[in-house]
């Protein structure tokens, strides 16, 4: 397993800097940006003549100038859809894809077991996401002391943790789809589309009461974002993480069962309803 | 018997959804010796091979591979076996070395490097190279170093010379012949029946999922058809010919080019030949399916 854990990351190494760079110029400029931001003459006036909808939409959008409010709708209400791209992209491909590249045959044929495989593979992204998620912190924390940003390291690491939470569980949502899906692709972009309707659905909510009853069983609704910053909801994250590993035994239950195919043999397609065949029917009927 | 068994089959079958793959495969392979699997395109031997290594589940049948069920215990199966995969497909990415290593980790880093570098000088393999810029044939030869480089008891090859030019392939027999000298059961599919002669102490041929013969190279060689064509140097009367034992005339052209079907050994013909004057000789294998056809031809004469 340690071997495939070892691997796995060396495979995730351009994934993790990329991202980290990004995610570290991103809170770069963000933390710098505070002071010029809420300094801004009438910056609370603007904002307050947003439409109602709007303002809805993002929740308390008022708290904008405050430490908490800037960090949460600055960074923490997308950056599950964002990072999310990786979260679910990896997990998609983390199996899937080397068994349609025709690659994992002969890892297979390896005296490695399935459950080892599955784990280190896991365990590789957990580690290259918990790594993203560091490199992410430390580009609010290190800066932050020279501005009014005045959160503690601790306060900063608090809304990390759901953000974690929240990833792992799409993650292995899409691992779990492309176990039961033909193409890891179609994995990936359901696991994604899902994430973002979950978005969308969250603020929608704030618009429309009649959605609060259904966010309920979304992931998000237990996603507490920036609201962490000052106390975590430790039965939320727990929450988070118990739903990712159920998804995460299901998908590795699927894999100790399956087939390992070459080149998308043994896949499943969607049935066609012969409208082609009918229509060809059709045309031999009237050829005869 | 059964000790001395590294692969045995019963009733191995194995569907595709609605697709029949193996229709209740029975096949014995004894240990230390080299067994070429042959069959068509599409005839179940790679199906075969994967179940082996638990990379797919027949759905009925049985399988021991060196005493054990593959199902049961796949990692100590796969301990013991080295394989080369007929679609064989490597992170593009890596370095050929890196690529190597990281089979070595997961094999434990229970393999000898240099052994492994031994290898690839004698596949003429350079192992600093990315995988994404290898050809075919140099592919190929990683797949060969893998499988051998574990030196495993059992081999499970593929098509193991697919893609590799006439000189590799004589290199990659020699490989197999002095792991077999080890002590390594080698077993091999493949659709070539010259492959089969030159390195196959048994044959197996498999078609729609069956095993319709297991025979020694020589027998398979008997009852296969060759075609011969042969220009002479002036016109001749070629009916002395086709009254050689398994000899049959299916063309002739002004005495000078004809072609004759020899069914089984050559020996006739050739003594035959030497009274005539020859310009050029040519033979050509029969295909598999040719064989096979011999094979059904003589299944319907015994009928018969």
């Amino acid at each position: 397993m340690f071997a495939e854990f070892k691997h796995t990351l060396r495979r995730l190494r351009g994934q993790m800097i990329g991202w980290g760079i990004g995610l570290a110029l991103y809170g770069l400029m963000m933390v710098s940006l505070f002071d010029s931001i809420v300094g801004i003459e009438g910056f609370e006036q603007l904002i307050a003549s947003y439409p109602q909808e709007i303002m809805a939409f993002f929740g308390d959008i008022m708290a904008i100038t405050t430490p908490k409010g800037y960090v949460d709708i600055y960074y923490f209400t997308y950056m599950t859809f964002i990072i999310g791209i990786f979260a679910t992209g990896t997990c998609a491909n983390l199996l899937v894809g080397d068994e349609e590249k025709g690659i994992l045959d002969l890892v297979l044929a390896h005296p490695i077991s399935r459950s080892a495989l599955f784990m280190g593979r896991l365990l590789g992204f957990v580690v290259a996401t918990a790594v993203i998620l560091l490199v992410g912190w430390l580009s609010w924390v290190i800066p932050s002391g020279s501005t009014s940003l005045n959160l503690t390291w601790i306060e900063f690491l608090r809304p990390f943790l759901p953000l974690f939470a929240v990833l792992i569980l799409f993650g292995m949502l899409a691992l779990l789809l492309s176990m039961l899906l033909p193409a890891s692709r179609t994995a990936g972009g359901l696991s994604g589309g899902l994430l973002v309707a979950n978005f969308l659905l969250m603020g929608l909510s704030n618009i429309n009461q009649d959605l609060k009853s259904l966010v309920k069983f979304t992931p998000l609704n237990y996603y507490q974002g920036g609201e962490a910053i000052t106390e975590l909801n430790w039965e939320w994250l727990a929450g988070l993480l118990a739903v990712s590993l159920v998804f995460a035994l299901l998908a590795w239950w699927r894999f100790q069962r399956r087939d390992i195919r070459v080149g998308g043999e043994g896949g499943w397609r969607i049935p066609s309803f012969s409208i082609g065949k009918k229509r060809s029917d059709t045309l031999e009927a009237k050829a005869s | 018997m059964p000790g001395q068994l590294a692969i045995q089959t019963k009733g191995l079958i194995k569907n595709y959804g609605k697709v029949r793959a193996l229709c209740g495969v029975d096949l014995e392979v004894r240990r230390g010796e080299i067994f070429g699997f042959l069959g068509p395109n599409g005839a179940g031997k790679t199906t075969t091979i994967r179940c082996m290594l638990d990379l797919i589940r027949p759905q009925g049948g049985i399988i021991r591979i060196l005493g054990l069920d593959p199902q049961a215990d796949p990692v100590a199966v796969r301990a013991r076996v080295g394989y080369l995969p007929g679609e064989l497909s490597m992170e593009s990415n890596l370095k050929v070395e890196s690529q190597l290593r990281y089979y070595k980790d997961l094999r434990g880093n229970k393999i000898e490097w240099g052994f492994v570098r031994q290898l690839a000088e004698r596949l003429d393999l350079d192992l600093t190279m990315p995988i994404k810029n290898l050809s075919k044939g140099n592919k190929q030869k990683v797949g060969v170093v893998q499988a051998l480089m574990a030196r495993p008891e059992l081999l499970l090859m593929d098509e193991p010379t697919a893609g590799l030019d006439p000189l590799m392939q004589q290199e990659v027999y020699r490989l197999l012949k002095e792991a077999q000298a080890d002590g390594t059961t080698v077993f091999f599919s493949s659709h070539i029946i010259s492959e089969a002669e030159a390195i196959a102490e048994r044959v197996g041929i498999i078609r729609e999922g069956v095993i319709v013969e297991e025979a020694e190279p020589s027998r398979l060689i008997s009852m296969t058809m060759r075609r011969v064509r042969i220009r002479f140097k002036h016109p001749v009367d070629p009916s002395p010919l086709k009254n050689i034992e398994g000899v049959s005339l299916l063309s002739q052209s002004n005495g000078i080019d004809i072609t004759l079907q020899v069914e089984g050994e050559m020996d006739g013909l050739i003594k035959a030949l030497a009274t005539f004057p020859i310009s050029d000789f040519e033979t050509e294998h029969t295909s598999l399916e040719e064989i096979f056809l011999a094979f059904y031809q003589a299944g319907d004469k015994e009928k018969i």
